[in-house]
């Protein structure tokens, strides 16, 4: 089985931005790093390998995400309180929609727990990574983490 | 007959997303409750028995299969249709999801006309209120 390609890691970002979240989205580069508050929400997975998924998002982006989901205004006190459980909610679709892509329905896998930071990650290598730009004019970040193949 | 649904599931934003499907999808609700995990739905149900149950399989405490089988192993709750509301899983998974006891597999994200669909399909039209 070959390494997932930033082309799907975005495919995958992309839908699921759009169906769970209804934002409209535009690929961009993925950034060196990424300046200003962000919250960053990161999921394991075990299946064929392992690995671990991390989600980076501006607090505005954050807040948005909650707002659309939960279908009230982002002015609303509760889209700020509910951003980080949002974006934790949205990283555990995305770990569902890329395990099942990459690696098939077929193959038996575990997801853990979306965990989420109000803090800029450590700096990692990433096995690959896609950034795309939402209709808020935020950036999203999906980074992918796999174990060498066994 | 306006029906009582449980919510079961570790994320508030969860919770509230299934809420507002359920507020959306046409059907006669009368009350929506909420528990965080397995156990707390468990505590739920005993004290206020609902009509159907809307349960994540992923959260901490007691995890959403474990929750199906105690539910199917209780006779006061067995009668009790368990809709599993889950990210995309293996195949395998979830027919061990659907042999545990639950009724229905729901892929997140749903749209509110399958929610309903889903419902009416588990409980009749008697359980569909005004659709």
């Amino acid at each position: 089985m070959s390494d997932p390609t930033p082309e799907m890691l975005t495919e995958v970002l992309s839908s699921v931005l759009e169906e769970a979240a209804f934002f409209m989205i535009e690929p961009e580069a993925v950034p060196d790093r990424f300046d200003g508050d962000v919250f960053s929400a990161t999921i394991d997975f075990e299946a064929m390998r392992g690995g671990q998924l991390r989600l980076t998002a501006s607090r505005n982006l954050a807040r948005n995400l909650a707002a659309n989901m939960l279908g009230i205004d982002p002015g609303d006190p509760e889209a700020d309180e509910q951003g980080r459980n949002a974006l934790g909610e949205i990283l555990n679709v995305l770990g569902g929609a890329f395990v099942t892509r990459h690696f098939g329905t077929k193959t038996p896998f575990q997801l853990g727990l979306p965990s989420v930071a109000d803090d800029h990650p450590e700096t990692r290598r990433a096995t690959c990574a896609a950034a795309v730009r939402v209709d808020t004019g935020d950036l999203v970040v999906l980074e992918l983490d796999l174990e060498p193949g066994r | 007959m306006a029906l009582q649904l449980l919510v079961v599931d570790d994320s508030p934003v969860t919770r509230k997303m299934v809420r507002r499907a359920i507020g959306l999808c046409g059907l006669d609700i009368s009350e929506v409750h909420e528990a965080s995990n397995g156990v707390e739905a468990l505590e739920r149900l005993a004290a206020t028995p609902v009509d159907l149950v809307l349960a994540d399989v992923n959260m901490p405490v007691m995890n959403g299969i474990e929750f199906v089988k105690r539910m199917a192993a209780d006779p006061a709750l067995s009668r009790i249709p368990v809709v599993i509301v889950a990210t995309p899983m293996s195949e395998d998974r979830v027919e061990e999801i659907l042999d545990s006891g639950a009724r229905a597999f729901l892929t997140k994200p749903f749209r509110p006309e399958s929610l309903r669909d889903l419902v009416l399909e588990i409980l009749g039209p008697q359980g569909g209120g005004h659709v």
